[in-house]
């Protein structure tokens, strides 16, 4: 049940992103779908491991290969579906949360929320590398899957 | 057969192209990869280097090179989109030069947008953050839903009227706080600081940030810095915009309070 609310409100997030940032509409359930698995990964593996870098590296893995092959078959620049779809993980709140101790002067909480911004931004970045590199070993099979299909 | 192109038209239209990709929000590599795509499909040994602030596109062997200057500029992903339709066509051979020109200037001109209604209703449902559910309560990630409007509207209307750079993120910010700040000392809202950090999704430049991380794992080192300090700059504008907006609030309340 909380899986399911989690699903719905990542999806509506992704959406409402594609919307802010003009994603072309056919590309809009696409990265929907992709924001939110890829947010039900986070969660999951969340409740595993209470770390910052596995259960972001997982969620970046699962929009890599997702985000590559939707681009494939709807024909859009991969970064259209990236784009909406980090909208839930990236660390944009904590760099605020950052900034705002800044601004008060605190300088422990600064260097701690600035330290967790950048290892959520690292391990997503390494996450799409890892992702890219799967992606290009797959996509023959799929493109083969998708010729096979055509034919028929 | 291709010949009758001539090479300054190219490299103007490569320009063009280019400039169109990355102030849309495209990443180096794909902007490159573009604008040498499409020379090569004119058969020209097309050679472009872009960084976030700058393009140079030359013809190898050439001394002619051409150089267009970029300011950083808001997603718009649309456009991105239909430059790559339409350098797709060409390299297939379905339009011709001319028609890719003329295309590439409409692509230009044409304002690609959602209306301002949907465009609203996008930034109240990124102003409900997953990263939140469970942990605030549901009357703060409604309250979130609609001060999260009032913060995107706040900063989209200004942006383009305040030539200064870096206030408009922090004029979303201060509406941000003050609201949720005025919501919670009328015993609204429960916490003041979960409605601010759902509410400033729609404006927070994480997605810049992780994007600028990507462009320096991929060695494009001198635009992933740049979007970097970008996206700290403006994080820091909208941090002051909710620490004045929230005193503000504060001191309002109190000389009220005070009033009655």
């Amino acid at each position: 049940m909380k899986i399911l609310i989690e699903l719905i409100v990542s999806f509506l997030s992704t959406v409402g992103f594609g919307l802010v940032t003009n994603v072309p509409r056919r590309s809009l359930l696409p990265a929907g779908i992709t924001g939110s698995l890829a947010w039900v990964a986070y969660y999951l593996v969340l409740q595993v491991d209470n770390g910052l870098i596995l259960p972001n590296f997982t969620a970046a893995i699962v929009i890599g290969i997702l985000g590559n092959i939707s681009a494939m078959l709807f024909r859009v620049p991969v970064n259209i579906i990236y784009v909406p779809s980090l909208v839930s993980l990236v660390p944009g709140g904590i760099l605020y949360l950052g900034m705002r101790s800044f601004t008060l002067g605190n300088e422990m909480r600064t260097g701690q929320y600035m330290f967790n911004a950048l290892t959520i931004a690292i391990a997503l970045a390494v996450g799409f590398v890892v992702a890219e590199v799967i992606f290009y070993r797959i996509k023959p099979i799929l493109i083969n899957a998708l010729e096979k299909k055509s034919e028929n | 057969m291709d010949q009758s192109i001539s090479e300054d038209e190219l490299i103007a239209v490569c320009g063009k192209v280019g400039r169109i990709l990355l102030t849309s929000g495209a990443e180096t590599s794909r902007v490159e990869g573009t604008v040498e795509y499409i020379g090569r499909a004119a058969h020209y040994d097309i050679t472009c280097h872009a960084t976030i602030t700058a393009l140079f596109v030359g013809v190898n062997n050439q001394t002619r090179t051409h150089l267009v200057k970029v300011r950083l500029g808001d997603f718009n992903l649309e456009k991105v989109d239909e430059i790559n339709t339409m350098s797709r066509k060409f390299v297939t051979g379905k339009i011709d030069f001319n028609e890719l020109k003329k295309t590439i200037n409409q692509i230009d001109k044409k304002v690609i947008d959602f209306t301002w209604p949907e465009k609203i209703f996008g930034a109240a449902l990124v102003s409900v953050a997953p990263m939140l559910l469970f942990k605030a309560t549901w009357s703060d990630l409604g309250l979130a839903f609609f001060v999260g409007i009032f913060g995107y509207l706040a900063a989209a209307l200004s942006s383009p009227r305040i030539k200064t750079p870096y206030v408009s993120p922090g004029l979303g910010g201060f509406v941000v706080g003050f609201l949720a700040a005025f919501l919670q000392s009328m015993g609204i809202a429960t916490n003041a600081g979960n409605i601010i950090v759902s509410a400033l999704m729609p404006l927070v430049p994480g997605v810049a940030i992780t994007n600028s991380f990507r462009e320096i794992i991929d060695r494009n080192t001198i635009s992933g810095v740049v979007r970097a300090v970008d996206a700290l700059i403006i994080a820091g504008s909208i941090g002051a915009g909710v620490v004045i907006g929230a005193s503000l609030s504060g001191i309002i309340f109190h000389l009220i309070g005070g009033a009655l």
